[in-house]
């Protein structure tokens, strides 16, 4: 409808959804940049697709809706085309999120996107620590049900990514201090050390960043919710 | 009306089973507690629990954490 099938896209779009117009207006303008760095941010032009509604402790709560259409500048470069359509996984993780923060009663901001790699979430907004949980355990629950849902059905299954509050790289910090403090207590004690228990996504930062950083072996035990890497000297 | 919990639990259910049809979420008080009710066609059970109990797992926590704002103390049954 919007670009020639064929040719490149004549303009980047983004859709985002928020508590009132100018949230949704903002997380869209955010997603747009993110997606083509470079953006004549002068040029951009707002489409209003719903006022939304702003409920009782989220009953009756529906977001705003804005689309956001900027023109493509040369330093602009073309991203993948946004696959928002109805039935597309970027459009079911946006529905299932919908779902959880009218549950939760948390008026959040929800960008979408999906590469080739990945559909990712980032939710921004007040009061995001009731999202995120205890250690986390929320939001986990979220993107595993995210996981689930988004791809029941079909054949690619993606990795689906749910954020809040850039939680997921102040953890990536977290679990790399604490992989590397089980490092030196491994390689100074001779002994395997065990980590808490973690998702499976976050084992995997574990054991990447300890091949990576070399001098300890890492494995899984145990299983879930008790499933923890243990930290092994020796290559 | 529905709360927006049970909107929730039918949506996911009935994104994951092969008979959405007989998704079903009931709500009642117990002992100053919220139970919530889902129910699903025998076939479909699995695939709301998931395997070793993961998605419902998942769902447990989402309810827990949906009553906070209200100060509701709210669980999840998943039934036949």
């Amino acid at each position: 409808m919007s670009a020639d099938p064929g040719g490149p896209p004549a303009a980047g779009r983004a859709e985002a959804t928020g508590e009132t117009v100018g949230e949704a207006k903002w997380a869209a303008l955010r997603e747009l940049e993110r997606r083509y760095p470079g953006l004549d941010k002068e040029a951009v032009r707002f489409q209003v697709v719903s006022e939304g509604e702003r409920g009782l402790l989220g009953v009756g709560y529906a977001p705003a809706r804005v689309i956001a259409e900027a023109p493509l500048t040369e330093s602009a470069p073309a991203a993948p085309p946004p696959n928002e359509e109805p039935g597309s996984g970027a459009a079911r993780l946006r529905a299932l999120l919908e779902h959880v923060c009218a549950s939760l009663a948390l008026p959040a901001s929800i960008a979408v996107s999906e590469d080739e790699e990945r559909v990712s979430a980032q939710l921004s907004g007040p009061d995001l620590g009731l999202l995120i949980g205890k250690r986390g355990q929320t939001i986990d629950a979220i993107q595993c049900l995210a996981n689930a849902v988004v791809w029941t059905g079909e054949e690619t299954r993606k990795e689906v990514v749910v954020d809040a509050a850039g939680y997921r790289d102040r953890r990536r910090t977290a679990l790399e201090r604490s992989a590397e403090g089980a490092a030196r207590e491994a390689l100074e004690s001779g002994e395997p050390i065990p980590l808490e228990p973690m998702s499976s996504s976050e084992r995997k930062i574990v054991h990447l960043f300890l091949q990576a950083r070399g001098g300890v072996t890492t494995s899984s035990e145990g299983s879930e919710p008790e499933r923890h890497v243990v930290v092994a000297p020796g290559e | 009306m529905s709360e927006p919990i049970e909107d929730f639990l039918g949506h996911v259910a009935r994104s994951l089973v092969a008979n959405p049809e007989e998704v079903r979420v009931t709500r009642s008080e117990r002992d100053g507690a919220i139970l919530l009710e889902l129910h699903v066609a025998p076939d479909d059970l699995g695939k709301v629990i998931g395997k070793g109990g993961r998605i419902a797992r998942a769902l447990r926590t989402v309810v827990r954490a949906s009553g906070t704002k209200a100060d509701e103390r709210r669980h999840l049954e998943i039934v036949e």
